[in-house]
C-alpha cells in the first residue's frame, strides 16, 4: 500500500538545512586523535578501550576532539560538554553513584513528555553539564531515513546540544543527550516547523510506537506494520504527549511471529502479524531443499559445512508441536496444531510461506523487570482482521483496556502488573472476551478462570450458604 | 469544563504534596464532581497547563502535575 500522509509533507530543501561543512566536521587527522587529552582524569573510563568490544569512551573522545576545534561561533552550549560529562563519569566510577540528578519541570510548552530533565550535582566542578537534559525524538517508522535527514538531525544536535546521541533508545527512539534549558523550545521549533519531526514519549504517556520493518523488506509480514504504526500514533498524539496514564505504556507491531522487534517480551499491548488459513506449500521447492539444489536458511551459517540438508532432523523434529511429516515425499502440516514458531518457514523460505487471511495477534503485558521482574506478554486475542483504519482494534481493545488500567491501575503500575494482580478473567471481562482453554495453565493456578453463574448454560441451583456450612472458607 | 478547572486547582493549591499524580487529581475531583470523566478531567488538566496554571513534573518514568509557582518551580 503506498504511503499516504495524514497532512500535506513539504519537501525539505537539506542544502539549507545543514548548518556544517564536511571539513568542519572532519576537523582532525587521527594523529591529532592519538596525542588527545581530555582536559580531566579519565583513567579508569580509558581502560574500557582496552576490552574486545568498541567503546562508547572512544566514541566520546572522538566527539571532545572536534567540538574543541570547531569556531567559538559554531555551537551554542559550551564546547567541552563531553569532556566534563567524561570527567563526571570518571568521578562516579571512583565513588560508585552516580552524580546525575533526574527529573525536573523542563520540557516544552503543552509537552508532557518527549524532554527529560537532568542535572550534574558537581556543577561547580563540570559548569558544561550542570544541564544535561535528554530530548527523545519519534523515530520514522521502522527506522527509515534518509541520510541527509540524519546529517540535519545530527548538526541540529551539534549546534544546540552536546552533539551526542543514542541511536536508538530501547523503546526505538532517536535520544539527543545533553543540553540546557534555553536549547530546548528552540530546537523543538526546529524539529517540528522545520524538519517536520516530533518528539517521542517519555514519563506516564504512550511511548513512541515502534514496528519492525514490515512489508516495506519483509515478504513474511502479514500485515502493514509501518502504515498501523503510523496510524496509531498520529490517533494517539493526546495520549503520546499529554500524560495521564498511570506509568509508561508501549505498542509494538511485528509483521510476523519472528518478531524482529521484541514486541512479545517488551511491549504492554504487542501485535504480532499471523494468518488463520494454511502455511502455503511449494511442494517442488521442498524437494529442492531436500535435493540440496536450494541452501536453507537463504544461505545464512555457510562458513561452516553443516552436511547435507535434512529436513527430518532440521525442521520436521525440530516442530515443537510435532504437526509435520512426510508422506510420499511431499511436506503436510496439520496446520491446527501449529502454534506459528516460524522455524520451517525460516529454515525453507521458497518452501513455506505464511498464509493469506492474514491479521493479527493482540497479547498484552510484557516488560522488562521494575517491579515484579520481567514479563513476557499474554496471548488474549489470537487472531483479528487488522484493516485501516483499525477501528476494530481502536474501539474494542485500545480504548476498554486503557479505561480500566487508567480507572484500576495504581500510581506506577504497569499493564502486565494490573491483570497479575487483578487476574486474567477481568482483562478478558473488560476486554469482552471468552476464555480459552489454552490460556490456563493448569487448574487451581494463575492464570485461572472462575465461572460465574451467566456464564454456564442453565446457572446452577448450589446454594454457597449451604456449602460454607459444611466447608469453612 | 470550567467547574472540573477549578476543583484541580483548589486540589492543586491545597494538597500536602506539591506534586501530584494524575490519579490523586482525579481523585479530588470525583470527590467534589462524583460524574467527571477521565477524559474530561484530563482535557481540563491540559487546558490548566496551556493556560500556564499547572505544570508537568518528569522524572523520565513517570510524571506528576503541580501547580505553577507552588513546591520547585525553577529549573532546579
Amino acid at each position: 500500500m503506498a504511503f499516504e500522509p495524514r497532512e500535506d509533507q513539504k519537501e525539505l530543501k537539506y542544502d539549507e538545512l545543514r548548518i556544517y561543512s564536511d571539513e568542519e566536521l572532519n576537523n582532525y587527522t587521527e594523529e591529532e586523535l592519538k596525542n588527545f587529552k581530555v582536559k580531566h582524569d579519565i583513567s579508569m573510563l580509558e581502560d574500557l578501550e582496552s576490552g574486545p568490544w568498541p567503546s562508547f569512551i572512544a566514541d566520546a573522545k572522538r566527539g571532545a576532539l572536534h567540538r574543541r576545534k570547531l569556531a567559538d561561533d559554531r555551537m551554542l552550549i559550551e564546547r567541552d560538554v563531553i569532556e566534563d560529562m567524561l570527567g563526571q563519569l570518571q568521578i562516579s566510577f571512583k565513588d560508585g553513584e552516580t552524580h546525575w540528578k533526574h527529573g525536573g519541570i523542563v520540557g516544552v510548552f503543552g509537552y508532557g513528555g518527549g524532554v527529560i530533565g537532568r542535572y550534574s550535582d558537581l556543577p561547580d566542578k563540570f559548569p558544561s553539564i550542570a544541564h544535561f537534559h535528554t530530548m527523545r525524538v519519534n523515530q520514522p517508522a521502522s527506522k527509515f531515513y534518509h541520510t541527509d535527514y540524519l546529517r540535519s538531525l545530527c548538526d541540529l544536535w551539534e549546534y544546540r546540544g552536546s552533539g551526542m546521541m543514542n541511536m536508538h533508545g530501547s523503546t526505538g527512539d532517536i535520544i539527543f543527550l545533553g543540553t540546557f534549558t534555553e536549547q530546548l523550545e528552540p530546537i523543538f521549533y526546529d524539529l517540528t516547523h522545520i524538519l517536520q519531526q516530533d518528539l517521542g514519549g517519555s514519563g506516564s504517556n504512550l511511548r513512541t510506537p515502534s514496528c519492525c520493518i514490515g512489508r516495506a523488506r519483509c515478504e513474511w509480514s502479514c500485515i502493514d506494520t509501518q502504515d498501523m504504526c503510523y496510524e496509531l500514533t498520529h490517533y494517539y498524539q493526546d495520549e503520546l504527549h499529554r500524560p495521564a496514564f498511570p506509568y509508561k505504556f508501549k505498542f509494538k507491531f511485528d509483521g510476523c511471529p519472528n518478531c524482529c522487534v521484541a514486541s512479545i517480551a517488551r511491549a504492554d499491548m504487542s501485535y504480532i502479524g499471523t494468518w488463520r488459513d494454511e502455511i502455503r506449500i511449494d511442494q517442488e521447492a521442498v524437494k529442492a531443499y531436500m535435493g540440496g539444489e536450494i541452501a536453507p536458511n537463504g544461505g545464512a551459517h555457510k562458513g561452516r559445512d553443516w552436511g547435507p540438508f535434512d529436513i527430518q532432523k532440521e525442521v520436521i523434529d525440530l516442530c515443537p508441536t510435532k504437526c509435520m511429516w512426510l508422506e510420499d515425499g511431499k511436506l503436510m502440516i496439520d496446520n491446527k496444531e501449529c502454534t506459528r514458531c516460524m522455524h520451517c518457514i525460516n529454515v525453507m523460505p521458497r518452501a513455506l510461506r505464511p498464509g493469506e487471511d492474514t491479521g493479527v495477534s493482540i497479547l498484552f503485558g510484557a516488560k522488562a523487570p521494575i517491579l515484579e521482574g520481567a514479563q513476557m506478554s499474554l496471548l488474549t486475542i489470537p487472531f483479528m482482521k487488522c484493516e485501516p483504519p483499525y477501528d476494530n482494534i481502536k474501539e474494542n481493545v485500545i480504548e476498554p483496556l486503557w479505561d480500566w488500567w487508567m480507572e484500576e491501575g495504581k500510581n506506577r503500575e504497569r499493564l502486565g502488573e494490573l491483570i497479575q494482580r487483578q487476574g486474567v478473567s477481568k482483562l478478558l471481562e473488560v476486554l469482552n472476551i471468552p476464555p480459552m482453554p489454552q490460556m490456563v495453565k493448569e487448574p487451581r493456578s494463575n492464570p485461572y478462570i472462575f465461572w460465574k453463574e451467566e456464564d454456564v448454560p442453565g446457572g446452577w441451583k448450589r446454594k454457597i450458604e449451604d456449602y460454607r456450612a459444611r466447608h469453612a472458607r | 469544563m470550567e467547574d472540573i478547572k477549578k476543583a484541580i486547582l483548589d486540589f492543586a493549591e491545597n494538597s500536602k504534596k506539591t506534586k501530584f499524580y494524575f490519579s490523586d487529581m482525579e481523585k479530588a475531583v470525583h470527590k467534589v464532581l462524583p460524574d467527571a470523566k477521565t477524559r474530561m478531567i484530563k482535557k481540563a488538566a491540559t487546558a490548566l497547563i496551556n493556560e500556564e496554571k499547572l505544570i508537568y513534573f518528569s522524572t523520565g518514568s513517570s510524571t506528576m502535575y503541580g501547580l505553577k509557582g507552588r513546591g520547585q518551580t525553577e529549573d532546579h
